[in-house]
């Protein structure tokens, strides 16, 4: 194999709103390839049942049979649910598992040894560390709760729907999980400064995320022993009482008749003021587990890509905190942008260093970027907080190639961009 | 005459912490510590609904109601129930919640001295004990109630009910009551009035709790360590540095382990973590421009005086054999210093200004107040322990008047104009005081080019000093100016570097006016619509932490405000944001 790639492709798959993303190394006579992501929370319009099968067959046939990785970035539906097995075989997660990727890259938080329960922590993760690793786990818990109880409010409700969608994408998905900790040859579970353990010639690859509890100095340890005994009280309660089981107190206390009428107006306001709470709690752990995402750097050439998962600003704060990094991060020529264009995920410390941005739509040394999303989703445009957004979107179509997954037509699965590279 | 009818106040029986309060020595099935509280007496309806307060039991995560409490007019029906009965007695978690409102509300209008009003237009405060499923109790304006959750305890063998904490209860209700006398304490402003509303909130719950002499000597029980209840006391277990390690904290992690989760443990935070106070001034620290996390410095600063008068009141105490004091003595002087206390806290809100408040401010005005009706601090020393504490944690007065006492409020100029109006009906109508403001508004420096209005009125009646009564009105105005982003530049206000030319601000002002009983102004405590330094400074805080943001609002609900605070979370600095 050449010492060094003479051209990358990157191919954005049409999945609605998720992110798969398929990076190719092509060499003189091989490639290689990395797959970044695999997930869905809302098929595009017009697709079929199928069309994650669909997605991972185009995978498979593209990558020749062989993935030289697979890149979960952190644990939410729209980022693996395509790497779940079916009962009978079917699924898009037998696809990818049959690629034999050389390695598996999770967040450290994805570590089977870092869980409280574990008998021995793994290197490197420590007390604390197991009790975050905990603490995502308590957030399932109340994200199924709360998915649940979302699915018994009128369906009409905005709020119900925002609910489902929420709770959906933070629910555990262990088909999704199993597959990922037992496909392929290697499983690595990343930090900061950690190695990658992909192995591609001619390619250095930086983990810039997520920093370690010890790392990140935005988590102190109090707040930390306050954040996860508050999610484990959410769990029980959610887990216990969320979906109204079971008898508070006995039935002789209960009311049988209906209540006043001075009554019914503050009845109604709080049965109202139930989803409004329902949509914080989500809001939180949404916003928890997007801060455990890989952060990747890829360079290659006069190339570096940067693959930032759905990472919003607390996990950026640590790599961004380094004078290294933030100079490295100046010479970024391809972005994908995180977190599907959220409000937070882009920082604007980030993005005002990138120094190929540039107004000009004809500089061939324009930076490249990349976004899958599906508007409407997420978010609210009357609260400024919709996915993605506006504002966002238009700084990125000024100022770089923007290339969205929006424009592709499910029948077509994708849209790829080829990069080549100098070869020195 | 009836009985019921005659009585003024009564007493109910309450749970004096929460149920993992307990007290070793009593009989088994007895063992939760209790508290008889005195509220005032009326003729209640079922829920029970009182003048004030309406307890309503509805649950909306199991969609049921549950039949309303009756409660007797004279007699205490739970004063001699067991553990078991009160837990699961739904009867009795009303009673409890009902009960320490309306301890709280009379706290206040003893304080005040005249009734308070809730934060919206309308006399009841509806309760609900067991409103939801979930680790989270909170005061909701919008529902004009208070919400308490209840949840499994950490191991699944019960139940805990919110509403059954005393702390939760008066901290919620705390939140009701300062929204009707200071409504503008809710507006986006300043890091310190960001924070004063938990801080507060917990510095009436935890002077509430230890105001209570079954707690207080619980505490001295734990300091002293097994057994307890022995009429005598070692002086070594109740010292300052032994209170606070084996008695305060011990409490501390009793009333905090579940309840934690609603919204952290005040009370650990402040014995423990925040002590000794930090050369480093936690203002200036950027975990503490939290507002939860800042209200600690507020909950610190006043425990530790608390806990500074009370060790240096049982130092000058007799012995009563070589190295004992008198437990009963020892009690009934922590139970009385925290209820001076929470008066002289209380007092104080009248002495603050109507927005943008800091804790400087808090410090100035308790210290102006409580002069007026206790001038003579020989006993506790408070005022001088509270100044000294508030500077330890980084926090000076406000002022730095040079008369009268040190750090209280400078009076007002003394070249007012009162010739034109009339003192009778400036003791209620908001358009005579406007009236002696306009009047007045070169003296008082309020600009002619903001809009101006008198939020409130409000007369008040203390007993004095000399046992006579005290007379005051205190009044509230507030001023407004909208303008352009660029146009701040005009006033000496800095524009934040990245922040748009053309973004509508809304600057607020203010002023609080006490006249006393001749009707001649003594205090005009304001923060001035125009002020360049602290107006700049603000504007850059709100800037950077997102308050200009559609969704802001959201960010000050008291629900998410106590979740956020649980759950540890951080302010984004929002010029990273989109």
């Amino acid at each position: 194999m050449a010492a060094s790639p003479r051209r990358i492709t990157l191919r954005s798959y049409q999945v609605g709103f998720g992110d798969c993303f398929l990076l190719g190394f092509h060499y003189k006579r091989s490639s290689r390839f990395v797959l970044i992501d695999f997930g869905s929370t809302g098929r595009p319009r017009g697709a079929k049942a199928t069309h994650m099968v669909s997605v991972a067959k185009d995978i498979a046939q593209t990558c020749g049979g062989k993935l030289h990785a697979v890149v979960a970035t952190h644990r939410h539906k729209d980022h693996i649910s395509g790497f779940a097995r079916q009962p009978d075989g079917s699924g898009s997660g037998e696809v990818i598992a049959a690629l034999n990727p050389d390695v598996v890259i999770q967040p450290w938080t994805e570590h089977p040894d870092a869980k409280p329960s574990a008998r021995q922590a793994p290197r490197g993760i420590s007390a604390a560390g197991r009790s975050f690793v905990g603490m995502l786990e308590d957030m399932h818990t109340v994200a199924a709760a709360v998915a649940a109880e979302a699915s018994s409010m009128p369906a009409t409700s905005r709020l119900a729907r925002q609910l489902a969608f929420m709770g959906d994408t933070n629910l555990p998905n262990p088909a999704a999980v199993e597959n990922l900790m037992t496909m392929g040859k290697e499983r690595r579970y990343v930090h900061f400064g950690s190695s990658s353990g992909l192995r591609i010639p001619g390619v250095k690859v930086r983990v810039l995320g997520p920093p370690t509890l010890e790392q990140s100095e935005t988590i102190a340890s109090q707040r930390q022993r306050d954040e996860s005994e508050f999610w484990h009280l959410m769990a029980l309660a959610e887990g216990a009482h969320g979906l109204g089981s079971g008898r508070l107190f006995p039935r002789r206390y209960e009311l049988t008749s209906p209540p006043g009428q001075r009554n019914r107006w503050l009845m109604d306001r709080v049965t109202k003021l139930r989803p409004r709470q329902l949509r914080e709690i989500v809001r939180i752990l949404d916003k928890a587990l997007n801060n455990t995402s890989v952060i990747l750097l890829f360079e290659a050439g006069d190339h570096r890509l940067l693959f930032p998962g759905d990472a919003q600003i607390e996990n950026w704060t640590y790599a961004l905190s380094k004078p290294a990094v933030r100079e490295l991060l100046t010479e970024v020529t391809v972005y994908k942008v995180g977190h599907h264009g959220s409000m937070n995920a882009t920082p604007k410390t980030l993005w005002n260093g990138f120094t190929r941005r540039s107004p000009d739509k004809n500089d061939p040394g324009r930076l490249e970027t990349f976004i899958s999303t599906l508007a409407g989703k997420h978010g609210s445009t009357q609260r400024d907080t919709e996915v993605p957004r506006r504002t966002l979107v238009k700084e990125l179509s000024r100022m770089s190639n923007y290339h969205t997954t929006e424009t592709v037509r499910p029948s077509v699965l994708f849209l790829e961009t080829s990069f080549d590279l100098t070869v020195g | 005459m009836d009985t019921a009818v005659r009585l003024r106040t009564r007493t109910l029986t309450v749970i004096a912490q929460d149920p993992g309060v307990t007290d070793p020595t009593a009989p088994r099935g007895r063992r939760i510590l209790r508290a008889g509280v005195e509220i005032p007496a009326e003729i209640l309806d079922p829920g029970p609904g009182g003048y004030r307060v309406q307890v309503v039991d509805f649950d909306v995560s199991r969609n049921t109601s549950y039949k309303p409490c009756l409660i007797d007019p004279v007699d205490d029906p739970y004063a001699r129930s067991t553990d078991r009965q009160l837990l699961r007695d739904p009867h009795f978690h009303c009673q409890n919640a009902y009960a320490l409102v309306m301890r709280t509300l009379a706290r206040f209008e003893f304080a005040l001295g005249r009734r308070v009003s809730w934060g919206y237009h309308n006399h009841h405060l509806n309760v609900l004990p067991h409103a939801f499923a979930d680790a989270n109790a909170f005061y909701s304006p919008d529902d004009q109630a208070l919400l308490f959750g209840y949840f499994p305890s950490r191991h699944g063998d019960h139940t805990v009910f919110t509403c059954l904490s005393h702390d939760v209860v008066v901290h919620e209700t705390t939140h009701a009551l300062l929204d009707g006398l200071r409504t503008r304490y809710t507006d986006p402003s300043s890091p310190d009035q960001g924070a004063f509303h938990e801080g507060f909130a917990d510095v009436v719950a935890l002077l509430s709790v230890f105001s209570l002499p079954s707690i207080v000597g619980r505490v001295i029980d734990l300091a002293e360590g097994a057994g307890g209840q022995e009429p005598q006391i070692r002086r070594e277990a109740v010292t300052l540095e032994a209170l606070r390690r084996s008695g305060l904290l011990g409490l501390a992690e009793e009333l905090g382990d579940e309840l934690s989760a609603v919204r952290g443990n005040p009370l650990r935070r402040s014995v423990d973590e925040l002590w000794p106070p930090s050369p480093r001034p936690y203002r200036e620290d950027s975990e503490f421009l939290e507002p939860h996390r800042r209200g600690e410095i507020l909950v610190a600063a006043m425990m530790n005086a608390f806990l500074q008068t009370w060790t240096h009141r049982l130092h000058d105490l007799g012995e009563i054999r070589v190295g004992h004091l008198s437990r009963e003595r020892v009690v009934e002087e922590g139970a009385q210093i925290a209820d001076t206390l929470l008066t002289l806290a209380i007092r104080a809100l009248d002495y603050t200004p109507p927005i943008h408040l800091e804790f400087g401010d808090y410090l100035s005005a308790m210290l102006t107040s409580d002069v007026a009706v206790r001038p003579d601090d020989s006993r506790y020393d408070l005022r001088t322990r509270l100044l000294k504490s508030f500077r330890a944690y980084g926090i000076e007065p406000s002022s730095s008047s040079g008369a009268g006492d040190e750090g209280m409020w400078e009076p007002a100029p003394t070249e007012l104009s009162y010739s034109r109006t009339h003192f009778e009906p400036m003791r209620s109508e908001p358009d005579e005081v406007f009236r002696f403001i306009w009047e007045n508004r070169g003296a008082l420096e309020i600009s002619e080019q903001v809009f101006s209005r008198v939020l409130s009125v409000r007369p008040s009646v203390r007993v004095g000093p000399d046992g006579f009564i005290l007379k005051e009105v205190v009044a509230e105005h507030v001023q407004t100016l909208n303008l352009r982003a660029g146009e701040l530049a005009r006033y000496g206000i800095k524009r934040p570097a990245d922040m748009p030319r053309d973004l509508e601000i809304r600057l607020h002002g203010g002023g609080t006016l006490i006249f006393d009983e001749y009707g001649r102004l003594r205090y005009h405590i304001h923060n001035d619509v125009l002020h360049p330094k602290r107006q700049s400074k603000r504007i850059q805080y709100l800037w950077e932490n997102g308050f200009y943001r559609k969704d802001s609002a959201a960010l000050r609900e008291f629900s998410n405000l106590h979740r956020q605070r649980a759950a540890g979370l951080t302010l984004v600095p929002t010029q990273e944001e989109w």
